[in-house]
């Protein structure tokens, strides 16, 4: 231990232009919730008198809280709802269309292969005027299982693609294995894909989960009732008040992270570490 | 023989077709019908009722001669070219969390970077809508601070811009010479989490001992950076770099929510997509909508095609 310290130590030394330069960088990002976070507490006029620092905490306004969660937890419980069945039921259908391509040549699966591939250079944008008069005639308008069914078809091609390279390195002879012993082809899924693919299946679930939450132009055109809103119109809607009472703007904002913040400490690991492996297969 | 064999394989294993039936379902309806009845309306004069008339090529001529559209393929290509600046502090970082001797840091800082994340998109941009605002917010009281805004009062002076004054707030998001600023500015320093992860994974190939060579043959830190480190992740940055473009082409929620529904004062952060969202919802011309959608999917696709055949991504 005594020597593994000043170890760390003269590295540390030896490094420090490079310490100041990332501190530098990262400061200016986190500063953003160092605002968002200081100011949540104050109401606009301590705010103007010293924008700056925080407040001591004996004058915190907690109230900018209590109206924040009362906003917004509602439409947290909008977005859960669309985020979690979206992401669940897209990498589902998902890693049943890899298994399909990845283990068997069917007759026309090249084809096929071929439909999901030309939509990887369909930007997804340029669709959204035809997609709301889709919406409309399905009477999904005004709908979070819109929101869910588009956030599903969506998230397909890309899911199949990268699961699809993962399960076809997948060893042979585990399936071949089960095969013997009778196994179907959801068994095989169920006992082998899904527990052998555990940390590309939590990535590309954390991404899917990011996109669908962070989403903001679907909903903005698909929802109208209130009680419907996701938090992307919800905080569009505060946005647009005349008067801004600021503290609790910002609560409301650090409120709708919070959700985020919960995601990020149990998957942190698992988030840094699988975006950087699958960054150098793909 | 290779006929025979694939259809006793599709007499056994037929059933298979079922796990790949709701993907494709899923995309036909939501993905490939859209497109379609994109192509088809592109030919219609059709404000979202039941009625519709043909009108062949019209909303296609019209896109050419309409004014705000042209203007709007300029800012978006000077929007992509700033995206070829942002892109810079991301690989700067990358590299220097990599070049740390002690791993443990390394780690710290790597998740450090992706804290950020925890706020969402949104969110984030309005923030920096709130660090805009003239008098609040947190942009001019750096300015001023810092005395960078004598600065600019100076460089005015001297280039004649009428932009900035000594006691008038700096309107970011109200004066119309400062859209394409401010649209360059926000986020600063632009560090992208999933880049620059993307960026170390691609820089751990590099021991420390390629280093330690390096340093013997004397080769300083900038050398480092061209001849070692940014051969290893240049197909790192072209494939961010490509997906950089093609959001910013066909983006626009960025500048709805920053400016509003026109792009913003004089229009000045109007860009293509934003154009089709507002002819389509703001006049109910979906007809026209559809075709602004056409042109601009024919330009991502040549910006695909050309990046597939020139822009070698190899591994």
């Amino acid at each position: 231990m005594s020597a593994v310290a000043p170890a760390v130590r003269s590295d540390f030394r030896r490094d420090w232009s490079k310490h100041i330069f990332i501190l530098f960088f990262i400061l200016i990002e986190l500063f953003p919730l160092y605002m968002m976070f200081q100011v949540s507490f104050k109401d606009n006029s301590t705010f103007i008198r010293q924008p700056w620092l925080p407040s001591s905490p004996i004058s915190w306004h907690w109230e900018n809280w209590a109206f924040a969660f009362k906003l917004v937890l509602p439409y947290i419980a909008n977005t859960v709802f669309v985020a979690v069945t979206g992401t669940v039921a897209s990498l589902f259908l998902a890693i049943l269309g890899a298994y399909f391509f990845a283990r068997h040549k069917l007759p026309c699966s090249g084809l096929l292969w071929a439909a999901f591939l030309a939509l990887m250079l369909m930007p997804g944008v340029v669709n959204i005027t035809p997609l709301f008069m889709l919406l409309k005639s399905l009477k999904l308008l005004n709908t979070l299982w819109a929101l869910v069914l588009v956030g599903i078809a969506g998230g397909q091609v890309f899911n199949i693609f990268v699961l699809r390279n993962f399960i076809e390195d997948l060893p042979r002879d585990l399936f071949e294995a089960a095969e013997v012993d009778g196994a179907s082809h959801l068994q095989q899924v169920v006992n082998i894909v899904i527990p052998m693919s555990g940390p590309i299946i939590g990535t590309l679930a954390i991404l899917s989960f990011l996109a669908m939450w962070n989403d903001f132009l679907l909903p903005l055109i698909v929802l109208r009732d209130q009680d419907l809103f996701t938090l992307g119109v919800g905080l569009i809607y505060l946005d647009g008040e005349y008067v801004k009472q600021w503290g609790q703007i910002m609560a409301a904002y650090f409120v709708a992270s919070i959700p985020l913040i919960v995601v990020f400490l149990f998957t942190m690991r698992l988030f840094v570490r699988g975006l950087s492996a699958g960054a150098i297969k793909g | 023989m290779a006929a025979t064999l694939s259809r006793q394989k599709l007499l056994r294993e037929w059933k298979l077709y079922f796990f790949v039936l709701p993907s494709l379902v899923m995309v036909l309806v939501f993905s490939y019908f859209p497109a379609s009845s994109a192509v088809y309306h592109s030919f219609f004069e059709w404000a979202g009722g039941d009625t519709k008339q043909l009108i062949g090529l019209d909303n296609f001529r019209r896109a050419f001669h309409d004014q705000v559209l042209l203007d709007s393929f300029l800012t978006v290509s000077v929007l992509i070219i700033f995206n070829l600046i942002q892109m810079i502090p991301s690989i700067l970082l990358a590299v220097l969390i990599h070049r740390l001797r002690s791993d443990r840091w390394q780690y710290i800082y790597r998740v450090l970077v992706v804290v950020p994340m925890i706020v969402p998109g949104l969110v984030r941009l309005f923030i920096w809508k709130f660090f805009f605002d003239p008098n609040l917010g947190a942009l001019n009281g750096v300015l001023n601070f810092t005395g960078l805004k004598n600065v600019l009062v100076w460089l005015d002076h001297v280039f004649g811009w009428n932009v900035f004054f000594a006691n008038v707030p700096i309107g970011w998001l109200s004066q119309p010479e400062l859209i394409l600023p401010s649209l360059f500015l926000w986020g600063f320093p632009w560090i992208g989490a999933v880049g620059v992860l993307i960026f170390l994974a691609g820089l751990q190939s590099i021991g420390q001992e390629v280093y330690e060579a390096a340093e013997i043959d004397g080769v300083g830190p900038l050398g480092k950076f061209i001849y070692i480190e940014l051969p290893l992740i240049l197909t790192q940055v072209r494939l961010s770099l490509v997906l950089l473009i093609v959001a910013t082409l066909g983006g626009y929620g960025l500048q709805l929510q920053l400016l509003n529904e026109y792009g913003g004062p004089g229009g000045r952060g109007m860009v293509p997509g934003l154009w089709m969202y507002n002819r389509a919802f703001y006049a109910g011309e979906f007809g026209y909508a559809c075709a602004i959608g056409m042109i601009l999917f024919a330009f991502i696709l040549l910006l695909t095609f050309i990046n597939n055949r020139y822009v070698r991504i190899d591994k």
